[in-house]
């Protein structure tokens, strides 16, 4: 269609010029429009942004191995160190840590006691070699963000291996949303082939589809995840165990999403454009995925989106209890579940610290979720 | 009332036919486990010092627990004796399951359906007024609050709690019983001590229960608020409390009541891993036991299948209860 007609007066041209891009605008430019008028879902699209690109640069940005590799022996079950830019020396433009000793003697009854050396600096560097690392799984690299010059430096403290607890953060952040997008992408895949054919169909393939659809969700989904996760041997490759995981949440995640595509495609498919396409010959997969599916797009997506919680806290779930990632594999349910004693909830409380980013996360996921749903709904002025 | 009961009819075979799907499922996955219960028991006993052939006495085993009968057969005696509360023996234990879930399984179904209650018993009222309302601080308080109850896992919200118990009382609020009313028998004491103790997870569990209810009953009202009946009803003088609970509110409530057995599914999901933190000894931890550290498929098996026995159920009653109460529920299904 030509976008570029005259108008007829000049005075009101420019609210032509707007009533024309409102009227001619595609369906993702008036999603996009409205989104864009939500400022709490603008702000949580910010925050995921920096989390996704902070998980995708999880190794350049952390200081050091997420994994034992990357552990500081000297400085366990460490107090998370803040850099700072005066003490009672005096300031400096550049931030420093102060260094930390660790001792063992008679004096301190022969435990390990940690001293901050308030009178010695440690200076923070940028851009220094450290261990080594693939991004994106192909660019390797040894540069990091920042280190100190001497001994290493831990903004969220360690844990008791003495694993820096702000590296394992964003690598956990990572392994979140990757096994949440494998997961909700098996399930999305399922979802529409189970709904879209459900739906197109109707009758008694229906019925059927239906009531399998209805079985699997009535089974509560962590007690079978834990069923099913139960079957990975304990000796399992931490890669394996990642891939299997993601794989059971999509083989669970799916029915929410294919009966609300059913249910669409149940009213659409006697409009006559289908039944045009069904006369030009057209097979029914090409129906389906070419006519009715993309009528129903927005919704899926904003689906997808708001989903992709509920996969994540699965997989939390599921590793704190110990059946899903292990061990070298950074995720929050792994390191949560050093979490449980008392001793560290009284004395470690930097343990916690990867909880608010996972809150942040899952809070993200769920304001843009929101917004795009009221964003993607056309009659969402027409109730105002 | 033929009609109603056609309804009651058609809905109870198709809870039936569901059940009959599931345990099918539950039996397969049961049976791909690697190593039947024959194994894995004379493994077990092997452990405990008494040394068996292990090859005569397998086949000999197999035999005595009919493993060597063919699958489906094999299922259908099982999905029989489970229809009648009978699961045969656990794996590993050698205990009849019935006798060793017994009164745990009713105090799991218990807590989560007292966490459903609490979490509707706040949800209902709450979200009905912040729909009414147009108040933008309560909104989006009541949003934020909702979206926290979604993002915070409940067992993040047990493991402070129970933070804060020990930091704060220096009392651990653990386990369902206090240890003079464990093994004892029902009695009111036992009772009263248990209420004392199950405040806790049930509140827990009812958390991010409440959250979601929230924000089902508010998305339902807020659709039926702009209404024609409702402003009519305004219109003829009915208006504040009357108006709300007596139109559109009635409205709202259809699909809620008719997501119960969803929910309760969501709060069963949460149960075995609140259930680990806060040291119950209930089904959940039994689930998490049998099939985290022994690996005991019979024990699970029985647990998924009851648990889910249990929402089938509620989801029968609540279709029941909404057919009652509106006759185009009934239609929907018998046409």
């Amino acid at each position: 269609m030509d976008t570029r007609q005259t108008t007829p007066l000049g005075d009101d041209a420019a609210s032509q010029r707007a009533k024309e891009a409102y009227f001619t605008a595609s369906q993702s430019q008036l999603i996009w429009a409205r989104f864009k008028k939500q400022r709490s879902a603008l702000v949580a699209a910010w925050v995921l942004i920096i989390l996704v690109v902070s998980g995708v640069f999880a190794p350049f940005l952390s200081p050091y191995d997420p994994t034992v590799a990357g552990r500081d022996k000297d400085y366990t079950n460490g107090a998370p160190q803040l850099p700072l830019f005066c003490d009672k020396n005096g300031c400096s433009l550049r931030p420093f840590i102060h260094a930390v000793e660790r001792e063992r003697s008679l004096a301190t009854n022969f435990r390990w006691v940690t001293t901050i050396n308030e009178d010695e600096r440690n200076y923070l560097t940028f851009l220094p070699k450290g261990d080594d690392y693939t991004l994106l799984g192909f660019i390797p690299g040894d540069r990091h963000l920042f280190g100190v010059e001497a001994g290493k430096i831990h903004l969220f403290g360690t844990d008791e291996d003495g694993q820096d607890i702000f590296s394992r953060t964003l690598r956990a952040v990572w392994t979140s949303l990757q096994v949440g997008t494998i997961g909700v992408l098996i399930a999305f895949v399922l979802a529409l082939i189970i709904g879209g054919v459900s739906g197109y169909y109707g009758g008694w393939i229906d019925s059927v589809i239906q009531m399998v659809t209805d079985a699997v969700r009535t089974v509560p989904a962590i007690p079978l995840f834990m069923a099913v996760a139960a079957f990975l041997p304990a000796e399992t490759s931490a890669e394996a165990r990642f891939f299997y995981i993601s794989l059971i949440l999509g083989f669970i995640g799916w029915p929410t999403l294919a009966r609300r595509i059913r249910t669409h495609l149940l009213t659409e498919r006697n409009q006559e454009y289908v039944l045009a396409a069904q006369l030009s010959g057209a097979s029914s997969a090409h129906v389906i995925r070419r006519h009715l599916l993309p009528s129903f797009t927005s919704y899926i997506i904003v689906d997808l989106v708001i989903s992709f919680p509920y996969m994540v806290l699965s997989e939390t779930a599921l590793s704190f209890i110990g059946l899903g990632l292990k061990d070298p594999v950074s995720s929050l349910g792994v390191m949560l579940q050093k979490a449980t004693s008392a001793d560290v909830m009284l004395n470690y409380q930097w343990y916690f610290i990867p909880v608010f980013f996972f809150i942040a996360l899952v809070m993200a996921f769920v304001f843009v979720g929101d917004g795009l749903r009221d964003a993607a709904d056309p009659y969402a002025d027409a109730n105002k | 009332m033929l009609n109603f009961a056609r309804f009651v009819g058609t809905r109870a075979v198709m809870a039936l036919i569901t059940l009959v799907l599931v345990s099918l499922a539950v039996f397969s996955l049961m049976e791909l486990v690697p190593g039947d219960c024959a194994e894995r028991y004379l493994a077990f006993k092997n452990t405990q010092g008494s040394s068996i052939q292990i090859a005569n006495e397998l086949e000999a085993e197999r035999q005595r627990l009919g493993l060597d009968r063919p699958y489906l057969e094999r299922w259908a005696g099982w999905i029989v004796g489970a229809f009648q509360g009978e699961f045969g023996d656990s794996c590993i234990l050698r205990v009849n399951i019935a006798n060793l879930l017994g009164d745990k399984f009713w105090l799991s179904l218990a807590i989560c359906l007292a966490s459903l209650v609490l979490a509707y018993a706040i949800a209902i009222p709450v979200g009905i007024i912040a729909a009414a309302s147009d108040n933008a601080f309560l909104n989006n308080s009541l949003r934020v609050v909702s979206y926290l109850g979604l993002a915070m896992p409940n067992f993040l919200l047990a493991l402070v709690i129970m933070l804060f118990a020990t930091v704060w009382f220096g009392e651990t609020l653990t386990g369902l019983f206090s240890d003079e009313y464990r093994d004892a028998p029902w009695s009111w004491g036992k009772f009263v001590d248990l209420l004392q103790h199950a405040w806790l997870p049930i509140f827990i569990l009812g958390w991010s229960a409440t959250a979601f209810a929230l924000q089902t009953v508010r998305a339902l009202m807020s659709d039926e608020i702009g209404k024609l009946y409702v402003t009519a009803a305004s219109a003829r003088g009915v208006h504040g409390r009357k108006l709300l609970w007596g139109y559109p509110a009635r409205h709202a409530l259809g699909p809620i009541i008719n997501s119960l057995g969803f929910d309760l599914n969501r709060i069963f999901n949460e149960l075995p891993i609140v259930a680990l933190i806060l040291v119950m000894t209930d089904a959940g931890a039994l689930l998490i036991e049998a099939l985290a550290r022994s690996n005991d498929q019979q024990l699970a098996g029985a647990i998924i299948f009851l648990l889910t026995a249990s929402i089938v159920a509620l989801n029968f009653l609540t279709d029941v209860l909404l057919a009652a109460l509106d006759p185009r529920v009934r239609k929907s299904i018998v046409n």
